[in-house]
């Protein structure tokens, strides 16, 4: 197995009544940014805390690199932590701090001496040794806590939401460090976040959780244009979601009416039928001048209202069926062709339209198919 | 047109226009308020600014002001309180149980801190609970319990030194408990499992990270021990056995009763100023080892839990 | 992370000692209340069996006390003082805490160690400081006879309820105004100012928003500072020379230190703490409430 290879076996973390995290299962191979992404209380720290050592799990397994560690005390495995608040020793100074864990493992002075000093320069933050951390900005704690992780060369770098105290610039700049610094160094990193945006930037792979339970798994890429739940279309970016009928599904193409109107979406492999709901994103949504040339999936619809964002517009589409639609045109420089009252019409392409299953967070179920080394969801 | 300057009224209000106003201002500051404010503050501290007064004085007297004399603290042969046993020992014997105090209440206390803070066990609550009772009973029925205890069951422990430190210890480790265990709440468990992710076992994870972090609790805790031991007059007097083993606040007590010499004064300014330094020291000490800590009000949350802010 | 029974182990020393040292002793007051006297020596026999205890000593002090008694007065007194000592206490001390938490400015910092500053001087001082000053020749009746309002001196000391309570207020205060102040201290400037934005007048705004959010620290306060006042028996014994305005506590200082019968004493001392149980309790319940509120517990 490759090095900081990650398998969670039906990890479970009940407190009290409630069930933090439920029974999911997860495989992250060496060497990925992986993201665990969700909003509040849907289990995504709870899930990093257990897989750190902090919390018991209640059953289920935690594999690092072949062995289950699942019940070892967090000093004796192999993974650090980057915490959400840095958790700095204030009594230390940054060398120390850096170099408190190659202490407790009776390195030799000259070595520590060494290894800090690397550390300093991976994070940029050479010269800084003697400063406590209290005399550090936010972006440079964050970094001192980066390298007093990195230097115990862990097999996977958990990091809880690090960027999370930090202002938008900031936070963008750091972003690209850190996924710099992780291919630079090139072991897992284990990335918590509820910013969807943070995610799709960052990481090779995400685990969308909701709720104690792992929805989709998958690259940004198709976590976000085939999203396999509710939630999932929803959570990430603006979904555009529309209640419909499904007339046929099959795994190349589908045929669902809305209101009258009959669309033709992209294949599915779920098992849909009646009530459904179909989702766009806003960037596809092509729209075209009102009475112009008809074909599938075209729907009269008045625009609404238009936000300028600077790089796009918004604008804000009552389609005939009844929805308001958001749809995303960047800025060419040229004038707004769409104001508030202009009729147009919305073409929904086939292959951005996606089939969901109506009710958020309900597990769709595979067609008697075996489940995929790695399951959408769980139970 | 009429000018400003004839709309202007008559110039300079009538004194009771602008007294009421000053008065009135709701802006301002409430007037009384300022005058009930210091007004307070020197009756609660004028009184005790003459009483040190009168420790200088040349006469005998407490009350008629002659003339400025170190008499009673080393000058009198016989009643100043460098010559007169009772007086000294009485600091002595103060001094003696406030140290042995701290020495005592504080280890205990903050490991009953650290149990209490993180147990949640069986017998978690109970604890706590017992923990709690020192603090909300009267003195008196502390010095009455401890007493007869001494006296029917712990026979073997007679009035005197022994009896008043176990006392005082007895109701100090509440007040070092309460003070360190607030702090605690506030550090969280953060700095521990940021050690044991690094490699630290707990033992490491306690006494490298998470003591050298509440120093400024117990730091405070001993100097709030310490003062209090120091003003002790109710258990002191219920277990002593007289002669050198009363203390200073039990002197000023039998003192006051009869006919006191300004050497009264004297002793009690003595452990005044005393008792205030080590808790200066005390607090210039947490001051050091809070240094860049950006929390305000972190002093209220040490010191103040001491009196359940 | 740590071993469950690390923390009942730290705590083992702290309880084994307040077991020892405050339970048991608690319980040899029972015991020795609800035990006999020796006829011949006058001793207290302690009765540890609580089968065998022997009530009469309680009810002799219950009948003492109830009305008729030669303790009901004391008792009534002793209710009367401290009613009026909180009452006043109340009086000075809100407006003090009130004004350092919400007008003082760049005043607060100085006059907080001044209100501070009483309680690190001993109690006993600050009580003789009065004494000297409540002489016959001392500063308070010179200054009355030099502003004519009395012709002779007057006995301040000798028997006074008046100086009693004078000296309860004046010992218990700050311990009074300290709690107050915190929870003045803590009410959110933008309440007031909401409630004045409705249009509240400042005296309004007062009584509608600050008073009642100031409630748990009058109550807080008022609870520290009684409890220790039902047992006080020192500050009368300082400032009166005189049985008249004895309290419970001098009832119980004399038959320990003066009379042969500790076990009327216990029996009283007793009494005095099943009166003062639901005070006791409230302040528990406030203490136990503040440290959890000043940061979440951990559970490791």
């Amino acid at each position: 197995m490759a090095r900081g290879e990650i398998e969670l076996t039906k990890l479970t973390k009940e407190f009290a009544e409630v069930r933090a995290v439920d029974a999911i299962d997860l495989h992250v191979p060496g060497g990925e940014f992986f993201s665990l992404l969700g909003p509040s209380g849907c289990g995504k720290t709870t899930t990093l805390r257990m897989i750190a050592g902090f919390e018991r799990p209640t059953s289920g397994q935690i594999v690092l690199d072949g062995t289950d560690v699942a019940y070892t005390p967090p000093h004796q495995r192999n993974v650090n932590t980057v915490f959400q608040n840095y958790a700095l020793f204030p009594h230390l100074n940054v060398y120390d701090n850096i170099a408190f864990g190659l202490k407790r493992a009776k390195r030799p002075k000259a070595e520590i001496r060494d290894r800090v000093g690397k550390a300093l320069e991976l994070v940029q933050l050479s010269g800084y040794e003697r400063r406590k951390s209290s005399q550090l900005s936010g972006g440079q704690q964050q970094r001192v806590a980066l390298a007093r992780a990195l230097i115990l060369n862990p097999a996977v770098l958990l990091l809880d939401e690090p960027l999370g105290a930090l202002d938008a610039k900031l936070r963008k700049t750091l972003q690209i460090e850190l996924k710099a610094l992780q291919q630079e160094v090139g072991i897992t990193f284990l990335y918590v976040t509820h910013d969807q945006e943070e995610a799709l930037t960052m990481s090779d792979r995400l685990a969308v959780m909701n709720a104690g339970k792992v929805e989709q798994v998958g690259n940004p890429r198709d976590v976000y244009e085939d999203p396999e739940t509710l939630f999932v279309a929803d959570f990430l970016g603006v979904s555009n979601l529309m209640a419909a009928q499904i007339v046929s599904t099959s795994t190349s193409a589908c045929k669902v009416a809305v209101d009258g109107y009959e669309l033709e979406t992209r294949g599915t492999d779920l098992d849909v039928t009646g009530e459904a709901k179909i989702v766009i994103r806003p960037e596809r949504i092509e729209l075209e001048p009102h009475g112009s040339q008809s074909g599938p999936n075209r729907i009269p619809g008045m625009v609404e209202r238009v936000v300028y964002i600077g790089s796009a517009m918004q604008v804000i589409v009552r389609a005939a069926t009844g929805e308001s639609l958001q749809a995303l045109v960047q800025n060419t420089g040229s004038a707004i062709p769409y104001e508030q009252g202009t009729p147009l019409q919305l073409h929904l392409p086939v292959d951005a339209l996606r089939v969901l299953p109506s009710g958020i967070g309900d597990a769709p179920s595979l067609k008697g198919e075996e489940p995929d080394p790695e399951p959408a969801a769980a139970g | 047109m009429t000018t400003v300057a004839e709309q202007r009224p008559a110039a300079g209000f009538s004194t009771s226009a602008r007294l009421r106003g000053w008065l009135r201002n709701p802006w301002g500051k409430p007037r009384f308020l300022v005058l009930i404010t210091w007004a307070y503050i020197l009756w609660s501290i004028v009184p005790v600014l003459i009483a040190v007064q009168f420790s200088f004085n040349e006469t005998r007297s407490r009350t008629v002001w002659d003339s400025f004399s170190t008499r009673w603290y080393w000058g009198d042969p016989v009643d100043s309180v460098w010559h007169d046993p009772t007086l000294r020992h009485a600091l002595v014997q103060t001094f003696k149980l406030a140290g042995a105090d701290v020495l005592i209440a504080v280890p205990i206390g903050v490991l009953l801190a650290l149990g209490l803070a993180r147990w949640h066990g069986r017998g978690s609550a109970a604890s706590n609970f017992i923990m709690l009772f020192p603090l909300v009973t009267p003195e008196i029925v502390m010095g009455v319990s401890l007493l007869l205890v001494f006296s029917e069951l712990f026979t073997f422990i007679h009035t005197g030194t022994t009896a008043q430190i176990l006392g005082h210890v007895t109701f100090s480790i509440s007040f070092v408990v309460v003070i360190v265990r607030g702090r605690l709440f506030s550090i969280g468990r953060q700095y521990e499992e940021a050690a044991a992710d690094l490699g630290a076992s707990p033992f490491v994870a306690l006494t490298r990270v998470l003591l050298p972090l509440l120093t400024p609790a117990i730091v405070a805790a001993a100097a709030v021990v310490f003062a209090i031991s120091a003003d002790d007059f109710v258990i002191s007097q219920w277990l002593s056995r007289g002669g050198d083993t009363d203390t200073v606040p039990i002197r000023i007590y039998s003192a006051t009763r009869a006919a006191p010499l300004p050497s009264v004064n004297a002793i009690a300014t003595i452990m005044m100023v005393i008792t205030l330094l080590i808790v200066t020291l005390g607090f210039l000490t947490w001051r050091a080892f809070t240094r860049g800590e950006s929390k305000a009000g972190t002093a209220a949350e040490d010191f103040g839990t001491a009196f359940r802010l | 992370m740590y071993r469950r029974w690390l923390w009942p182990s730290l705590s083992f020393p702290g309880v084994l000692w307040l077991i020892v040292l405050f339970v048991v002793p608690f319980y040899a007051v029972l015991a020795v209340s609800l035990g006999t006297v020796d006829p011949i020596l006058f001793q207290p026999v302690p009765i540890w069996n609580p089968l065998e205890w022997n009530v009469g000593w309680l009810q002799e002090a219950l009948q003492r006390l109830a009305p008729g008694g030669i303790w009901f007065d004391v008792g009534i007194r002793t209710i009367v003082y401290v009613a009026l000592s909180l009452v006043l206490c109340l009086l000075i001390g809100y407006p003090v805490a009130y004004y350092t938490a919400r007008h003082a400015g760049r005043w607060k910092g100085l006059i907080l160690i001044l209100i501070i500053l009483p309680l690190w001087i001993s109690y006993m001082m600050r009580m003789l400081a009065w004494v000297n000053l409540l002489q016959a020749d001392g500063y308070i009746n010179r200054f009355l006879m030099f502003t004519h309002v009395l012709s002779q001196p007057r006995d301040w000391l000798g028997g006074s309820s008046s100086t009693v309570i004078f000296a309860l207020v004046y010992g218990y205060i700050p311990y009074l105004i300290l709690p107050l102040f915190a929870s003045l201290d803590r009410i959110e400037r933008s309440h007031v100012e909401a409630a004045r934005d409705l249009g509240a007048s400042p005296w309004s705004a007062f009584r509608t928003v600050t008073l009642p959010l100031s409630k748990t620290g009058i109550l807080g306060g008022a609870v520290l500072i009684t409890l220790p006042m039902f047992g006080d028996y020192y500050t009368p014994n300082i400032v009166s020379m005189s049985p008249k305005t004895s309290m419970i506590g001098n009832q119980i200082d004399l038959y320990f230190h003066g009379g042969p019968q500790p076990t009327l004493g216990a029996a009283l001392t007793i009494i005095l703490a099943v009166f003062l149980t639901f005070l006791m309790a409230y302040y528990m319940w406030s203490i136990h409430r503040a440290q959890r509120d000043v940061g979440a517990v951990g559970a490791l």
